[in-house]
């Protein structure tokens, strides 16, 4: 067969890489992944991820060379059914469920994925956050109903873990090609502050910090205090803050913040966590748009996966990580995206520019959904 | 009765009264009263609830029915010509009609119809005609592409086994329209025959495509060809016909190739002539968007990956104004490049159709010569490139890319009147001279001929070197071509030439150029095209102008990386592809250098066209700068017209530059973290107030906008609704529009007052406001009919209609989406749209392609979706054709036709058991479906199939074999047969038994341990525990003791694999004449018969003559104990035979002398006459006794009759005695009282 494979430097995107793949099914092969680097080769985490992925399909190929410094994968069909993975500690759980997201609605039967792990961490957005804005997004695209669900059963912060995550989600067939072009007005804020194997006061003292900073705009603010006890509660100690503000048409922008790990860095004070995850979130209101900064590549992925319709979404300014997928859709779907920016207008107070993503979809269908 | 009928008594009308009233009143206004609702409301009452839920139900059964699932239109507006094919056996006349049909449309006379034939047949309608041969590959192929099936039958033969055969192929591939055509009518001299025999295919036709299907009859030849008429008729049929779209095409994109060019290096071909081709095809893109770099299917070659796809102008256009009711002569066009048709002129990249004004009456011969004359141009044209691209590889052995690139970038931005704006990135300048100079130098030399245009040559500048190369062999080419070749179009063929220079992905960015060069004189230089802002931007970072300061954050992480190094940071945003700008700033001097010079370059060659407004061009550039957007697209997807082939370019480069260049930067990105957080701005401080203002109005707490403010938006509804008259207090409210408009032009007065010193400006205002107005009155008023739209429609909207309206929505969207954006951007958004003429270049063909070439086979370049490129196991169902008249055996190669492809495959036939076990069959069942696995190509479900067993040939018989739908693509396929393992008992204890035979090792025991066995007599037992010795054996419990006869067996289920064969059918590599004579892999059976290989049978199963041996039965042996205890009925019998006579108790035998014997024999008479008297006697004697004893039964009698009597009257006597006895007591007793 003719269908030649895409090759790619660095361990970089690895993640955009690997789910592409699967979901065009081209073969992709990575090289010099840290080839410079004292530890070469692929981290536990990454592997982690190969794991899952070969989990959640049937017949892919693996292959990773005795340094671990040149991954081949060729992808077989997605499968789903139940998974059970326990996700490395290097990364959070965040980092995974972002690659289950996108391949869910294309399994073959609807997935119901326990992950265990961290849960809460700073480099990877959290389950909260893609609980509050990636889940209502996929609904958006037609990815909704009964069982379309992300549950934190049990939370553990890093370096421990101990948290866990189930994930469940229907098929689809076909994505639904969407306008998303109005942001419209922020009606709501909300949050949730947690806290686990630290005094319960900590949660308090981070909502009354981050409402200090969001009052000054708007009044319906309501951030819950979630504090976690004995099993559920993980192996570390930590807090942190989740906020998310709805706007009138049902998009959600969010900001999370969560404290240092334990023994890495200086300690965090949650008044200062408060506050600096109000401004991150004004910060994110500032970039504005349909879709928050960090689902940017999940929205444009599902546009890309749409019926050959017009999709638009008017998105804050892309992200690094959004430009290389941009990059990598192109590659996997030879799809690229009319991006046009939009400047606010001179007596408008909206924020930054945004931009308006414009694309027609590849007319994909998920053939691993079987016909009844 | 008297004969006279009785008279009836009169009618006698009432003139007065109120009947008569009543009938006046009705006659005056009856029309009135007509509705009959009105008048007998009790009639139309409802009678039956029930009747009424019935119809109505009934009602919304046939509404409902009617409703098909709502697809959003995605047809182009331009569609591409409707495929025809034109189907039959051989000699039916299928090449006269196509011949017809294009002379009724373009007055034109085609000889042989080589391929497809294209022609515009209306004013927005044009039909691609393709002849259909009698091979079965052909047929597949084509019944995959047709929108419209011209049937041919030969009425005087009757239906043949093609015709039905390609019905099963459509009906199995999505059935296109098929519309019947009877020929040969004329051959029937009879014409109550010719009425039968319509009669009769007709309805058969109609059973088999669909109850009232259009049937033609073309009733007979006149000069060789139909009649006219009966032709006109044809095609009008077909120009008015709608086609409703097949899920298969709408869903895939395909080309029907009607033009095929070898692009090979004729060097290369020389030296190996087996060397792999690339090859152009051209054709219209039809079912969807076509992307560049997909992956695509040729039936009967292979799958392949397009290398490269081009739009051109369309060879066959439809016309361009729409008023007029029909065409003229020039529009009929008619396009057939394969049959050599009308004067097409090649080139690489356009196509040119030439038919002189008088073409009507010219004959086709007329124009061989030129075409001929014209290929043969075209091949001079192929070997200059090839020399060309030949000779820069050998200039520069380590990067054959980076000379084209360099040659291809420069000419693109080539319009030096840009350049006082541009001359920053000269970079690429610098070089390009160097490469195209050499290059020129080189091609001059290897072209034959350069003396023409010497002047020109002397000047040639580095950046138009090879562009003037192409003007040469442009000039030279018109020489020759000067008879048909309109200056304009060889203008514009000068561009196509160009671009042809250059890899293709150049290709958009040197037309861009010309372009720009062509507009000069009349609009500013900088089109709105996406590349001139790139262009703007590279210039305006090369200044050193911060643009980034409006970037507003976006890739915030590059540009931290930025400030680290800002020349290389520059390269590395513009970048991956941007090759050119590798070199350092102390470069830039040398680009002034060169820009001037290739300024100088232009006036001579551009006729200081370019100069004009040069200062003005200047000054927008800068303020275009200055305003300039940050160029998102360029950013993300890099400089757009080398966006295709970025990656190994910057490889190719780095080969030759970047060496030097530390690429920590670039490598640390690669290995960075891989994470989909967006860090923040750390330019935003949000505890400042003014960073605060400026997301005030993201919340809802901010200032809305007019549209959406609930005032306005109260005020508006006021406007519509505010007029309304309280009816209890009969008061009147007035809406305040009158008094807004009042106060608006009060406002505008003022505004005016204002304005009143500058006079023009007032008018100007004055104009301005009176449109203000109308445009607000417009609106208003086109809001209020909206509303009144929506409210109206939405009565009964249900959901089928909101669906049907969201589709329309999204189909007018997406139609208006990239409407207005030229075709070279659009394609690379949404890929090439369907309607388009494209050419797409394939390389590493098979050379059989090329020399095998025969434009009657059809080829077709089916699009493949994404991950159906790849090969996998399928689970279908599948039903051998009723038809057929074999079954089908498991593992017997089968062609199957799926998707666009043919191929041979090895199919595993099962059946499901209730319990979900997949069985395997080792044949298909008769009448039924059954499950099939095979190895092939993914394809998504519900996509239809069908089998042939083999495509070479024509046999007698049906051959499709069988038909079928994927149901599932899985990978785990489970299908199993059944395996009887059997064992022998060698020992058997009470129930228990050790069991051998049936394993070879210990470990195989193991893994069956706990498996139930059962013996052939029906003894059910379980596997224990292995035995040591002898391996394999192990004991087991049965329910009851064994026989050492028995045999023991395990019944089991084995998996069976599906074998990987996936071979596809490469029948139009075959030699031409033999397209049709494939074979593949052959059947178990026909190997056996080529090979004479007859399979000996099992000596256990042969049938032999039933020999028994006779029986025998053991003595019962009762043991002596229970002997005695028996009863002695029970007791067994001296039974045993009496023996032979011991010799001592055997006697002699007697024999009798004669005188002896006569002595007995006068006794034995004696004794029997004696005996006879004794019977005789003795007879008597019993007769006369039995008479006697009669007689003394009689006597006995009558004694007895007597004494019964005297008893009776003794009897009676004694009874009166006693009554008299009693009654004398009686009558005695009363006297004693």
């Amino acid at each position: 067969m003719a269908s030649h494979g895409l090759a790619y430097d660095g361990c970089n995107f690895f993640r955009q890489r690997l789910v592409l793949s699967t979901l065009s099914g081209k073969r992709v092969k990575i090289k010099n992944i840290r080839s410079k680097d004292d530890n070469p080769g692929l981290r536990d985490f990454e592997a982690s991820l190969i794991r899952l992925l070969d989990k959640v399909t049937n017949g892919s190929r693996i292959e990773i060379n005795q340094t671990g410094t040149v991954l081949f994968y060729q992808p077989g069909l997605l499968f789903g059914g139940s998974v059970e993975h326990d996700c490395n500690l290097q990364r959070s759980v965040g980092y995974y469920l972002e690659a289950l997201l996108m391949l869910a609605p294309f399994m073959k039967t609807s997935l119901k994925a326990t992950l265990r792990g961290v849960t809460n961490d700073p480099t990877d957005p959290t389950v909260d956050m893609l609980k509050s804005t990636a889940l209502p997004l996929m609904k958006k695209f037609g990815i909704d109903g009964e069982g379309f669900d992300l549950k934190v059963v049990k939370r553990g912060m890093a370096p421990g873990g101990g948290g866990e995550v189930v994930f469940t989600c229907p098929v689809r067939r076909t994505i639904r090609p969407v306008q998303l072009t109005d942001p419209a007005k922020i009606k709501r804020i909300r949050g949730v502050a947690y806290s686990v194997r630290v005094s319960p006061q900590m949660a308090n003292r981070i909502v009354e910090s981050a409402r200090a900073v969001l009052n000054q705009f708007i009044p319906d603010i309501y951030i819950y205090t979630d504090h976690m006890k004995g099993a559920n509660s993980g192996k570390s100690p930590g807090f942190g803050l989740t906020l998310v503000a709805e706007t009138l048409n049902g998009s959600f922008l969010s900001a999370e913040m969560s404290s240092t790990p334990q023994g890495q860095g200086d300690p965090m004070l949650p008044e200062d966590l408060g506050r600096n995850c109000a401004k991150l979130l004004l910060e994110e209101v500032h970039r504005g748009g349909c879709v928050d900064s960090s689902n940017q590549s999940l929205a444009l992925l599902l546009m890309t996966l749409g019926q050959q319709d017009v999709s638009k979404v008017l998105l804050g300014p892309l992200s690094p990580y959004t430009i290389e997928f941009l990059r990598h859709i192109r590659d996997f779907f030879q799809l690229m995206f009319k991006i046009e920016v939009q400047k606010p207008s001179e007596d408008e107070r909206k924020g930054g520019d945004k931009v308006l993503m414009t694309g027609v979809g590849v007319g994909y269908s998920n053939i691993n959904k079987t016909i009844k | 009765m008297d004969g006279k009928v009785k008279e009836q008594k009169r009618h006698q009308q009432k003139h007065s009264g109120p009947k008569a009233e009543r009938k006046k009143l009705k006659k005056q206004e009856g029309s009135t009263e007509e509705d009959g609702r009105k008048r007998n409301p009790k009639a139309f009452s409802v009678q039956s609830a029930v009747r009424m839920a019935k119809t109505f139900h009934r009602s919304q059964d046939i509404k409902t029915k009617k409703h098909h699932i709502p697809h959003v239109d995605r047809t182009p507006l331009e569609p591409p010509p409707i495929v025809i094919v034109v189907v039959g056996p051989p000699k039916v006349g299928k090449s006269t009609l196509i011949r017809c049909l294009i002379k009724n449309f373009t007055r034109q006379k085609l000889g042989d119809i080589c391929g497809p034939v294209t022609i515009v047949s209306g004013k927005k309608r044009r039909l691609t005609f393709m002849e259909c041969n009698n091979d079965i590959n052909t047929m597949i192929d084509l019944a995959k592409v047709a929108d419209l099936v011209l049937m041919l039958i030969d009425a005087s033969f009757g239906f043949e086994m093609e015709t039905f055969e390609f019905l099963n192929i459509c009906q199995v591939h999505g059935f296109p329209r098929i519309m019947g055509v009877l020929t040969h009518l004329d051959s029937f001299k009879n014409n109550k025959t010719l009425r039968k025999t319509k009669k009769n295919l007709k309805h058969r036709f109609w059973t088999e495509v669909y109850q009232g299907a259009k049937l033609f009859y073309l009733s007979g030849m006149v000069y060789g060809e139909y009649q006219i008429q009966e032709v006109k008729n044809l095609g009008r049929f077909i120009s008015v016909m709608k086609f409703r779209p097949l899920v298969w095409q709408t869903s895939h994109p395909y080309v029907l190739v009607d033009r095929m060019e070898d692009l090979t290096d004729p060097e290369r071909v020389r030296t190996d002539p087996k060397c792999d081709r690339t090859v152009s095809l051209y054709g219209y893109l039809r079912g969807t968007h076509l992307k560049n770099k997909g992956q695509v299917h040729i039936p009967g070659v292979g799958d392949f990956q397009v290398a490269d796809v081009n739009f051109l102008p369309d060879p066959c256009a439809l016309p361009e104004a729409q008023k007029k009711r029909a065409l003229n002569e020039k529009e009929r066009l008619l396009y057939a490049p394969m049959a050599g048709v009308g004067g097409v002129v090649y080139d690489k990249d356009a196509v040119y159709i030439d038919l002189p004004a008088s073409h009507v009456n010219q004959q086709q011969e007329e124009v061989r010569p030129t075409t001929e004359l014209v290929q043969s141009l075209i091949d001079t044209h192929a070997t200059l490139d090839a020399k060309m691209a030949a000779s820069k590889v050998s200039l520069f052995s380590g990067s054959a890319t980076l000379d084209s690139t360099d040659v291809g970038e420069p000419s693109g931005e080539e319009g030096p009147r840009e350049e006082c704006v541009w001359d920053p990135n000269t970079q690429r300048k610098r070089r390009k001279v160097v490469f195209t100079e050499k290059e020129e130098e080189d091609v001059s030399g290897s072209s034959d001929d350069d003396d023409e245009d010497d002047d020109e040559d002397g000047d040639i500048d580095s950046e138009d070197g090879d562009q003037e190369e192409q003007e040469e062999e442009e000039d030279e080419d018109e020489d020759n071509l000067s008879t048909f070749l309109i200056d304009a179009r060889a203008e514009s063929d000068e561009t196509e030439k160009t671009v042809t220079a250059y890899p293709p992905a150049k290709k958009q960015k040197v037309e861009e150029g010309k372009k720009r060069r062509e507009e000069s004189a009349e609009v500013p230089a900088f089109a709105d095209s996406e590349d001139d802002l790139e262009m703007s931007e590279e210039e305006s970072e090369e200044e050193g102008d911060n643009v980034r300061a409006g970037d507003s954050g976006h890739c915030s992480e590059e540009d931290e990386e930025e400030s680290d190094d800002d020349e290389e940071e520059d390269d590395k945003e513009e970048s991956e592809d941007e090759s050119m700008e590798e070199d350092d700033a102390a470069g830039a001097t040398m680009k002034k250098q060169t820009a001037s010079e290739s300024e100088e370059e232009e006036e001579e060659q551009g006729g200081l066209r370019w100069k004009e407004g040069l200062q003005q061009k200047a000054s927008e550039a800068f303020l275009r700068q200055q305003k300039a957007a940050p160029n998102l697209r360029k950013l993300v997807y890099g400089s757009v017209v080398e966006a295709d082939d970025s990656d190994d370019e910057e490889q190719e480069l780095g080969g030759l530059f970047r060496v030097s260049r530390p690429q920590n930067s670039k490598k640390s990105q690669a290995n960075g973290v891989d994470s989909s957080r967006f860090d923040p701005d750390a330019s935003h401080n949000w505890d400042l107030e003014e960073m605060l203002n400026s997301i005030r109005d993201c919340f809802v707490t901010g200032k809305w906008e007019e549209d959406q403010d609930a005032a306005t938006l109260l005020k508006e509804d006021e406007e519509l609704y505010g007029d309304f008259e309280d009816l209890e207090t009969g008061k009147v409210h007035k809406g305040q529009t009158g008094e807004q408009d009042q106060a608006e032009n009060s406002e505008n007065d003022e505004d005016d007052a204002a304005d009143d010193d500058d006079d023009n400006e007032e008018s100007l205002v004055k104009v301005d406001d009176d449109e203000v107005q109308k445009k607000k009155r417009l609106e208003k008023k086109q809001r209020l009919k909206e509303r009144f739209n929506a409210e109206y429609d939405n009565e009964d909207a249900t959901y089928f209609d909101d669906l049907k309206e969201e589709m329309q929505k999204q189909a007018e969207l997406n139609r208006a989406e990239f409407a207005d954006v030229d075709d070279e951007t659009r394609v690379q958004y949404e890929g090439f749209r369907p309607g388009m003429y494209v050419r797409l270049e394939i390389s590493s063909l098979p050379c059989e392609f090329v020399t095998n070439f025969d434009p009657h086979y059809p080829i077709i370049l089916g699009g493949l979706g994404s991950s159906e490129g790849n090969v996998g196991y399928l689970q279908m169902r599948l039903k051998k054709h009723r038809w057929y008249h074999r079954i089908l055996k498991t593992r017997d190669p089968l062609i199957l036709s799926l998707g666009w492809r043919r191929f041979q495959t090895i199919p595993l036939y099962h059946m499901e058991d209730h319990n979900g076990r997949h069985r395997l069959l080792k044949y298909t069942p008769q009448h039924m479906h059954c499950g099939a696995s095979i190895w092939g190509p993914v394809t998504p479900q519900g996509t239809g199939f069908l089998a042939v067993q083999s495509v070479a040939g024509t046999k007698a018989n049906f051959r499709i074999a069988a038909t079928g739908v994927i149901l599932d693509l899985d990978k785990s396929v489970t299908i199993v047969k059944k395996l009887k393992l059997i064992g022998y008992p060698y020992k058997i204890f009470k129930n228990t038994s050790f069991i051998k035979g049936m394993f070879n090792t210990v470990l195989e025991v193991a893994k069956f341990e706990g498996a139930s066995v059962r013996t052939v007599s029906g003894v059910r037992g379980q596997i224990k525990k292995a035995l040591s010795t002898p391996p394999g054996a192990y004991r087991a419990t049965f329910e009851d003791r064994l026989l050492m006869s028995d045999v023991v067996f395990l019944r089991s289920w084995y998996p069976v694999s599906v074998p990987q064969l996936y071979n596809p059918v490469t029948s139009l590599l075959l030699p031409a004449g033999q397209k049709d004579s494939w074979a593949g892999m052959r059947t178990l059976g026909q190997l056996k018969h080529d090979l004479g290989i007859r399979n000996k049978p099992n000596t256990d199963s042969l049938y032999k003559p039933v020999v028994r041996a006779p029986r025998h039965f053991n003595r019962l042996h009762i043991p002596k104990e229970l002997q005695k205890a028996l009863p002695f009925k029970s007791k067994p019998k001296q039974q045993q035979p009496k023996g032979k006579m011991p010799r001592d108790l055997q006697r002699p035998s007697v024999i009798r002398e004669p005188h002896e014997k006569k002595v007995a024999a006068l006794l034995l008479a004696l004794s029997t006459v004696h005996n006879h008297k004794r019977k005789k006697a003795h007879t008597a004697q019993h007769a006369k006794h039995k008479e006697f004893l009669q007689q003394k039964e009689k006597q006995e009698e009558a004694k007895l009759k007597r004494q019964k009597e005297a008893r009776k009257k003794l009897y009676r006597i004694q009874g009166q005695v006693d009554q008299k006895k009693s009654r004398s007591s009686l009558k005695g007793a009363p006297q004693d009282d």
